[in-house]
Formats: C-alpha cells, structure tokens, sequence
C-alpha cells in the first residue's frame, strides 16, 4: 500500500539516504508504527532494472554516483590544495551499497571495540575504544542475518565472537579458489573457514536462490538473491506508512530555535526545492554524504555545521586497504562463476603487538574481474600490454587464476577527513566534497605484511605465477568503503553521535552508517553497519514510547 | 578511399571491416579514418589463429562510441591519428596511411606511441570493443569471451572448475 505524506506534515522521521542502513531504518521504524519518508539520491531499480552489462555497470559507472554532477576535490594533506578528481564512489539507487556489494558479510571481532585497551596508543593515529561492545551488537548481528538471508557456517571462524544463533542458510558451494585456498591454508596451519555471504544459498522467505551468474560485485543481482536492503523494503512499504523517494538530493538540515531538528530541505528530480517537515531525521547517507549533509546545514546555532560543535564532523576518515594478489593454475577454475569470495581466514586479524606496528588482515580467496576488466590491467605486469603476446596470456589465464585479496585495517587519522570545497560546486550549486587523505605509516606496514602471506598462500596452493595488482601501496587506496567520519564515543568532545547513534547536540537526530564507525575493524563494514541500524531503530522505539526523542 | 592491389598485397590484414563499411555506413568515422583505426585496434588483438578486432567488429564500437557517449572524445581521436601520421611518415618515408603499412611496421610505430594518451585510448576502445556486450557493435559472435574461455549463459551449476570439481569427487567417495 503505497502512502504519500505532505510536504507540511510533520511525519515522525524522515530517512535521508536508503543504503544499506537506511533500508534498515525504514522497514523498522515503519513496522514499528511510525510514518516515514525515505528520500534517495538514485532512482529505485528493481530486479528487471539490473543487468550483465560490463560495459553500461562497470566501465560507465551505471549505478554509482556520477562525478560529473557531483565533483569530488582530493588532496593527501590540509597543506595541499585539493584538486578535482573522482575520490568517493558509491551505489547510488534505492539499496545503495548493499545493491552492488559483493555480499561479503562479517561480524566484527569482540577485540575490534577495544583495540585502543588492547593495543595501546598509536602515535600519528586516533586509535580509540568503541562505547559499546560485542555483546551490545550481537543481538543485532543475529537479526540482521536472519532477517534479510546470510548464507553461512557460524562456529566456523575459531577467531569469531560467540553468537546466539547459526546462520540462517548453509554456505555457498565452494569454488575452485575455495578449494586451493583452503588446502593451502591448511597445510600452513591456518584457518579457513566458509566465506558469510548475503546470497541466498537456498530459497528464502519468498526469494529464489543464487543461481551462480558471477555478476555480484558492482552489479544489482537480477534474481533477487543478494540480501540487500532492497529485499526488506516491500514489508516497509505494506505497512502504508513509509513513503520512499528517489531522485531526492538534500541539501540541509534544518534546526529550530529550540534547537532540534524540523525538517529537510532537497531538491526533486526536477531540481523544485521541497521543504519535508519531520519530527526527527535520521541521516544514513554514508561515511562520506553524511558529514558533508552535516557541514553544509549551517544554522545560527550551528555555524560550523550541525552538531558539529566541537569540530569533529567529517574527520579521521577511514577508506579499506589491502593488497590484491593474483595466481596462476595449472588446470582451469572457471571463477568467473558464481559468487566472488567462497573461503576467507582471520589468523592475521589480531593486531599483534610482536609485529612492531598497529594492524591485522583478513584474506579471502575470490575473483572479481570480468573480461574487460581483466583485459585492461589484470595482466601481469611483466607481460606485454596488447599484441599477439597479449592475447595469448589473456586468452589462457583468465579461466586458470583466482585472487586474494587482503582486508587490512586503517587507522583513524585526524587530518584525513570530509570537509566543503571552497570553490567548486555540484550540479545543485552546493559545495563540493573535498577529501583529504593519506594512509597512516602502520596501515603500509600492514599491507606489506599482508602481501608476504598471500604469496605464502599462493605459493602453497601451487600458483605456477603470482603477481601483485598495480596500486597496492599507494599512500592513498580510495575505497568504496567510507568510515569513520562522525564517529560514536561517550565525549561530545572526541565524537559526534553517542553510544545509540543520537548526536550529542541535537536530540533528535540520528546518524546510522559508516560514519558512526570507531575503527575500521579489518573491512566488510557492512555487517556492523546494518545492526548498528536494527540497535538503533530498536533504541528509538524504546526512546519514542518514554517520549524521549 | 581507394585500395590499390600494391597496399592490398602489403597491408596487414584487417580489411574485412573496411569492405563491410562499404555496404554498412559508419555514424561518426569517415571511412578512410575508420581503416586507420581499425589497422591499430588489428594490432592490439590482432587476428590470428582466433578471432580478433577485426573479426569482432570493434571499429563498429569504436564508431558508435564515438557518435554517443564518447563523443567528447572525438577531439583526441582526430588529433591523435593525425600525430601518429606524423610519426609514421617520419618512421617509414614514402608511405601513405597505417593501414598500408607491413604488420612489422605497423607494430613498431604503435610501440612508438604506446605512451601516448591515444594509443591508450584505443586500446581501452578495443578492448570494450572486443569483450563488451555485443548489443554494443563489438564482440561479434562473442568472439571475445570464446577468448577468455567464457560460456555465456545467465546461470552455471557446480563443480565450476577443476578443483572444486576434484574435492567433491573426494569428497563423495
């Protein structure tokens, strides 16, 4: 039953960004008995929308945001000046994220909320402990699992916290990479374990599974079998109290004397300015829109941005890192098949203090290059660029290679950071998003330390060639992965939202997504993410009955 | 343009295409610059004992590319042929365009230029040109994932490969 509230009603909260958060956010608060309007950037697609088309997906950016109308300037250090260059990528449609992931879908380690406890200060780094733990979240990792579909082995990962149920499915057959992946691991004394993926390893409360079509990675999955936010959202839709808008781009906040938040100011699709009155806004735009939605709401009570009244919005960003190594086999694989990751380990997580330096890793055995792309740089670097040589590599190792990527940390780092552009504008004529960001010396260490156990791996899996993907320690990896931005804490003056995502300032504002995020773990926030939704929605409805919202 | 039996004999290969522009019309190319550029992209992948651009159709996607989303790319294509006719005539005095040239020569003027910001181009064109989704003018026949040993189908089933295939075979005994 589709609703459409008045621009001049006050509803109870309006959702900005409908990501992997955001679809959370309202399909809870709206089965909870609260009217929602959720406002999205990118159009709604549906299943029949998406398609296997390398071309229009992945080399034309047909589902992320377009840089042409939303610059980005980038630059390593606040003493440079930022120039204009694609820096943040994001899916941009209803789903966000969780539309185009490759499905990797793991829990944070117990010791990821107290690392800083545990390891101690890093110098140049903000390392610091979350307000709240494992046991705080577990709950809400389980309802995440279970309500939208993971495929999984629980108990599988030695390395894990303990949780309160399996999995909801059985894991996803394993590849060929799987396979050499977890041989090898093994005879290296490791611990593989069965990938967690959001795929439907089987049929699933109405949706069909995975039918293996490989096209996971930057693509919306025409089946239905990727458990994005989009699966939760006809059952927000059923209660006839959310409304869902696409193609809606906010452009602030805005605060009352009282100083509370009343409403959103965006712009439709066809560019009208549209004031949407709310009782309280929930802002799930990811670790990147979020702080600049933030620095751009500037109010007379808040001329630094709301809720940024000690200067922390939109610092110690934090992108992914990690190496990507590629090897060769003797007999073909065929993983351009199927899902991309089918066995990971976690005994390199730990950030071990023995190593001389803050990090850890997870690796994954997993292929995700499909053919252009691999024509294009995933040759080794010591073969020819095109010709007949070329050809030949390409022709035969295509089928006969797998990856491993590794999932290493990033550390929080003050100056790394979202902030406006002084100059150039977006297509709205609002300030562009400048990032500014540079990987901590620890975060190269970690991904040097990496690569040498990837060529463990691959040497022990028997690659007959193994090579390193261009870029892998660069000063600046960007990353779709965007984190830490106005980050959860007990101090309204080292963080910007508390222990229940509420912005110390405004009472009734809540951020939930990536920014919230203290560390960034060893990657795949996407799990964390989304319970950090159902915790807060949950939280809200709790607040909402005692009339403390 | 015309073809003399002399440059027919000398050129590399590569004029299927261009024959076929004389019954199917380019969007953006006039012809003697698509023979141009279809000689290089014939280089890039060339034909050999499989398929290559020219079998693929890529100067089809190349043209269609240019007539629509690449069109802010034209500039760099006119201005890049004209730099590489340039150093061709420089490199082989006396002769008339790339297409004529011997497929020796040919790739000794492309590895003259394989740094500039054209050749990469190119080659970025042929090589969507050549695995892309055919609905693009390439990949004829999908002659380019048959390359790469893809079996184009919407779903697969396991064993996928090899070893998964040689574990469950384990496995099951």
């Amino acid at each position: 039953m589709s609703v459409a509230f008045r621009h001049s009603d006050a509803v109870d909260f309006v959702v900005l960004g409908v990501g992997a958060a955001g679809g959370v956010m309202a399909k809870e608060l709206s089965t909870a008995g609260f009217r929602v309007v959720a406002l999205e950037q990118g159009p709604w697609r549906h299943e029949k929308d998406f398609n296997h088309d390398e071309i229009a997906v992945a080399e034309r950016g047909g589902l992320i945001n377009d840089h042409k109308k939303q610059p980005n300037t980038f630059r390593k250090t606040p003493a440079e000046k930022a120039k204009v260059q694609p820096a943040v990528g994001y899916c941009q449609t209803v789903g966000g994220g969780s539309v185009h992931f490759t499905a990797n879908y793991w829990r944070f380690h117990p010791e990821d909320f107290h690392e800083r406890s545990a390891f101690g200060a890093v110098p140049g780094a903000d390392l610091r402990d979350w307000p709240i733990s494992y046991d705080d979240l577990e709950p809400y990792y389980t309802k995440a699992e279970w309500d939208l579909g993971i495929s999984g082995l629980g108990g599988s990962n030695p390395f894990d916290g303990p949780r309160s149920k399996p999995y909801p499915l059985p894991p996803m057959p394993v590849k060929s990479s799987g396979v050499l992946f977890e041989r090898a691991a093994k005879k290296l004394g490791w611990h593989p374990f069965p990938a967690p993926m959001a795929v439907l390893s089987q049929p699933y409360r109405g949706r069909a599974a995975c039918v293996h079509c490989g096209f996971c990675e930057q693509f919306g999955c025409e089946m239905g079998a990727k458990s994005s936010s989009m699966t939760l959202l006809p059952k927000a839709i059923k209660t006839g109290r959310c409304e869902i808008r696409p193609g809606s781009y906010v452009r602030k906040i805005e605060v009352g004397k009282d100083g509370r938040v009343h409403g959103v100011i965006y712009f439709d699709s066809a560019k009208r300015e549209i004031f949407q009155r709310a009782k309280a806004v929930v802002v799930c735009a990811n670790g990147a829109e979020t702080p600049r939605l933030l620095l751009m709401s500037k109010s007379n009570a808040f001329p630094h941005g709301l809720a940024n009244s000690h200067g922390n919005v939109g610092k110690y960003l934090m992108f992914d890192n990690g190496g990507y190594a590629v090897g060769v086999f003797e007999h073909p694989l065929n993983e351009y098949k199927s899902i991309v990751v089918t066995r990971v380990l976690h005994d390199f997580y730990r950030a071990d203090p023995k190593r001389g330096f803050y990090g850890g890793a997870g690796l994954d055995a997993r292929f995700d290059m499909l053919p252009i792309a691999f024509a294009l740089n995933g040759t080794p670097p010591d073969a020819p660029r095109w010709g007949a040589e070329w050809k030949k590599t390409v022709g035969h190792y295509y089928t006969h290679m797998m990856g491993s990527l590794a999932h290493t940390s990033c550390l929080a780092v003050e100056d790394n950071s979202i902030s406006l552009d002084d100059e150039v504008k977006d297509a709205w004529g609002m300030p562009a998003m400048r990032v500014t960001f540079k990987n901590h010396p620890d975060d190269l260490k970690t991904i040097q330390f990496a690569t040498e156990r990837q060529k463990e791996l691959l040497t022990e899996a028997g690659a007959k060639k193994i090579w390193f993907a261009p870029g892998t320690m660069d000063e600046t990896t960007f990353s779709v992965h965007l984190m830490g931005t106005c980050r959860m804490g007990d101090d309204p003056a080292t963080s910007v939202v508390n222990k229940w995502n509420r912005a110390h300032d405004v009472p009734n504002l809540f951020l939930v997504d990536g920014s919230s995020l203290v560390t960034a773990a060893r990657q795949q926030p996407t799990e964390t993410i989304q319970a950090l939704a159902y915790r807060t929605a949950d939280h809200i409805q709790q607040s909402a009955r005692r009339g403390e919202i | 343009m015309t073809i003399t039996r002399r440059e027919w004999m000398l050129a590399a290969a590569c004029w299927a295409e261009v024959l076929r522009a004389q019954t199917q019309k380019f969007a953006w190319f006039d012809p003697a610059a698509a023979a141009e550029i279809n000689a290089i992209a014939c280089q890039i992948i060339p034909d050999d004992d499989t398929p290559g651009a020219d079998r693929a159709g890529v100067i089809w996607f190349i043209d269609r590319s240019l007539a629509g989303y690449d069109a802010d790319k034209r500039e760099l294509y006119q201005r890049g042929l004209g730099e590489m006719q340039t150093k061709r005539a420089e490199m082989f005095p006396g002769s008339s365009s790339i297409a004529s040239l011997t497929k020796d020569q040919q790739i000794q003027l492309l590895r003259a230029m394989e740094k500039s910001e054209f050749f990469q181009l190119v080659r970025y064109h042929t090589i969507l040109g050549f695995f892309g989704n055919p609905t693009y003018g390439g990949n004829r026949d999908q002659v380019g994932w048959k390359l790469v040993g893809v079996e184009y189908t919407m779903h697969y089933e396991p064993p996928f490969g090899y070893y998964d295939a040689e574990a469950a075979k384990a496995g099951s005994q």
